[in-house]
């Protein structure tokens, strides 16, 4: 095991070099000149060199890259050009507010998902069955930004369960300034009910919004999966074997759980990109807004340094749930073709 | 290539769903009309989705010729809840909310068609070539779709979009570039399997040449999944088109485009004007989930086919 987490982490290491140096590169190809952005067109060529120099843009491209990967390492993305604070300080603001969400969504969704796809993979073809199929296939093809409008409408307006959809917090209190970054456990830390329960009610509707959409794939691949060991010779066996109910359940609980982690992680990666949708949706501000504001005032260390965090998490995610599937399928581990 | 029942999601689930037969009766082993034809026959599902599609690509000709009030043309009846004048009521800027609904597909279907077609060819050339010819070039290749995957797709379409400039042709060029990787795993996977088949080894021996092999034999036998993948590539391309308008990094307002009409209503929905953004999100829904549905009933008889 130790053996095949080294060997997966060998792995990591050029496929982050190789994002973080996408990033880098694909602004460069990019027709954009971030000068002009800032000077305007008639502006003067001594006014454009000092802009270009300010911004560190007279360097060559190799020395901005080499500037770039160095302070990657040193945790330094340097200073962003909009605000002139240090960009790994406005990311570690933000970060924790789209995790949070998405990580949240992620556990409801997940919730939902496995026992009701155990639940009707043992009934096939029955009502629950197709209902839930269709159900799959519906939410998986939605859109997540009018589904939140919708709740904020029927949730906020109509019923007034949830607060209107504008941050975190009720405007009064003030945010805990705790280790983690993260408002709900350092509430908690804190013990400031007033904020976690404040911060809860106003995640409620982007976490529902998000489990909504992220719960039909995750129904649609475990069900199948689940189907699959139903049909299977070794359940078959273990059934002929007399083995306990028990045993059975737990054998496909674990034989479907691998492919579906697998799903898990790719969508873990999309809803990452696409989490700027719900926060616009609810004004949060966490990495998607960030990416979005500062892509649009051309912001080359900001938004170099965005998606380099962003794509490394989802390796990282996918480095976690290899290992996941490694534990669950010991054939992984021992390099046979799963 | 042989594919166990139940191996691909849904297989058969969409021609099941719904049907008056219990769902275990398989397709009949017949040609691909007749297959399509009792795939209708038996699935409610499947004729709904048929016809949401039909609708959204017709409405994509003619459903700028139905506004009933100029589209981009800003009066002062604002906000108006819908009434037998305003069907869908009316949005910030006095738009006919129903005129623009009807009207919007000529963007966002219209910009899923040509990227999906864009993505669908590229990728299945790409896939085909690096399958057939292996080398460096088609692992250099597939480590570039590694890349482009393994950014957040919706960040990579705004910072393209953004800093090339929001138009239609580069939403479609974004689109094409996200999907490309996808056509490009999915034909490859097949060509590799079907190089080592008797029917290339015979070819081979007949003197055929190699691109011949290729283009004219290997292909046609390994476009299924693609095929398939065609309509669910057009659903996602509407959400994505719709969701960067959205957000501001798509189509430029007024333009009546869904994405954009549910934009201009967000704001009004806390105020209870709920009309604005519902009509366009419905519309939006209804359209991708047509795909969806034809996209998973295509794989239900491709997949039998093979």
């Amino acid at each position: 095991m130790t053996r095949f987490i080294l060997k997966r982490l060998a792995l990591l290491v050029p496929q982050l070099i190789l994002v973080v140096v996408g990033a880098f590169l694909l602004l460069r190809l990019l027709p954009v000149d971030p000068v002009t952005q800032r000077v305007g067109i008639f502006a003067t060529e001594e006014g454009r060199a000092a802009v270009k120099e300010e911004l560190g843009l007279d360097a060559s491209l190799g020395s901005q890259l080499g500037d770039f990967l160095g302070g990657i390492v040193r945790l330094d993305f340097g200073e962003a050009w909009t605000t002139g604070d240090p960009v790994f300080e406005e990311i570690a603001q933000r970060f924790p507010i789209t995790l949070q969400l998405i990580i949240l969504g992620f556990m409801v969704a997940i919730a939902i998902a496995i026992p009701v796809a155990l639940y009707v993979a043992s009934r096939p073809v029955g009502k629950a069955d197709k209902g839930t199929t269709v159900y799959a296939l519906f939410a998986g093809a939605q859109p997540d930004f009018w589904w939140g409008l919708f709740f904020v409408y029927i949730f906020f307006f109509i019923l007034g369960w949830f607060p209107a959809p504008l941050g975190l917090l009720d405007i009064h209190l003030i945010p805990p300034n705790g280790p983690t970054k993260f408002v709900l456990i350092d509430s908690l830390l804190d013990w400031d009910i007033e904020v976690f329960v404040s911060v809860l009610k106003h995640l409620a509707l982007p976490v529902i919004t998000l489990a909504f959409v992220l719960t039909g794939p995750i129904l649609k691949i475990m069900r199948q999966a689940a189907m699959d060991v139903h049909a299977s010779d070794y359940l078959l066996y273990a059934q002929a074997g007399g083995s306990p109910r028990q045993l059975r359940r737990r054998i496909i609980f674990r034989n479907a759980l691998a492919p579906t982690l697998t799903v898990t992680g790719i969508l873990f990666g999309f809803a990452l990109g696409g989490a700027v949708i719900i926060e616009t949706v609810f004004s949060l501000q966490g990495m998607g807004r960030y990416s979005l504001d500062r892509t649009l005032s051309v912001d080359f260390p900001a938004i170099q340094a965005a998606v380099s965090v962003m794509a490394a998490f989802v390796l990282f995610i996918y480095l976690l749930l290899d290992v996941m599937y490694a534990v669950l399928d010991p054939r992984v581990r021992y390099g046979e073709p799963g | 290539m042989s594919v166990e029942p139940g191996e691909y999601g849904a297989v058969g689930d969409a021609a099941d769903m719904g049907g008056e037969r219990s769902g275990d009766a398989p397709l009949p082993p017949a040609g691909m009309g007749a297959q399509v034809k009792e795939l209708l026959r038996r699935s409610w599902l499947v004729r709904i989705g048929l016809f949401l599609v039909a609708v959204a690509v017709l409405l994509a000709i003619v459903g700028p010729y139905l506004a009933r009030f100029p589209l981009e043309e800003a009066t002062p009846n604002a906000n108006l809840p819908p009434s037998t004048t305003y069907w869908f009521g009316t949005d910030p800027n006095g738009f006919d909310v129903f005129s623009r609904v009807l009207a919007a597909p000529r963007i966002d279907v219209a910009i899923a068609l040509v990227a999906t077609a864009i993505a669908f060819f590229i990728g299945s050339a790409i896939g085909l070539l690096t399958g057939y010819y292996r080398g460096w070039p088609g692992e250099f290749v597939m480590r570039i779709a590694d890349l482009i995957q393994s950014f957040p797709l919706y960040v990579l379409a705004i910072i393209i979009v953004v800093l090339t400039g929001r138009n239609f042709q580069n939403i479609v060029l974004v689109i094409a570039l996200l999907n490309i990787p996808i056509y490009v795993r999915l034909v490859r996977s097949q060509v590799l399997s079907l190089r080592e088949r008797t029917f290339v080894e015979a070819g081979k021996a007949a003197g055929t040449t190699d691109l011949n092999i290729a283009v004219r034999h290997v292909l046609p036998n390994g476009l299924s999944p693609a095929l398939a993948q065609v309509p669910i590539t057009i659903g996602f391309a509407i959400l994505i088109t719709a969701g960067l308008s959205f957000i501001g990094a798509g189509v430029r307002p007024p333009t009546p485009e869904w994405g954009v009409m549910v934009a201009s209503g967000a704001e009004s929905i806390i105020i209870g004007e709920w009309w604005i953004s519902f009509f366009p999100g419905v519309a939006i829904s209804l359209t991708v989930f047509g795909f969806a549905v034809v996209g998973e009933a295509l794989r239900a008889v491709f997949l039998r086919e093979v």
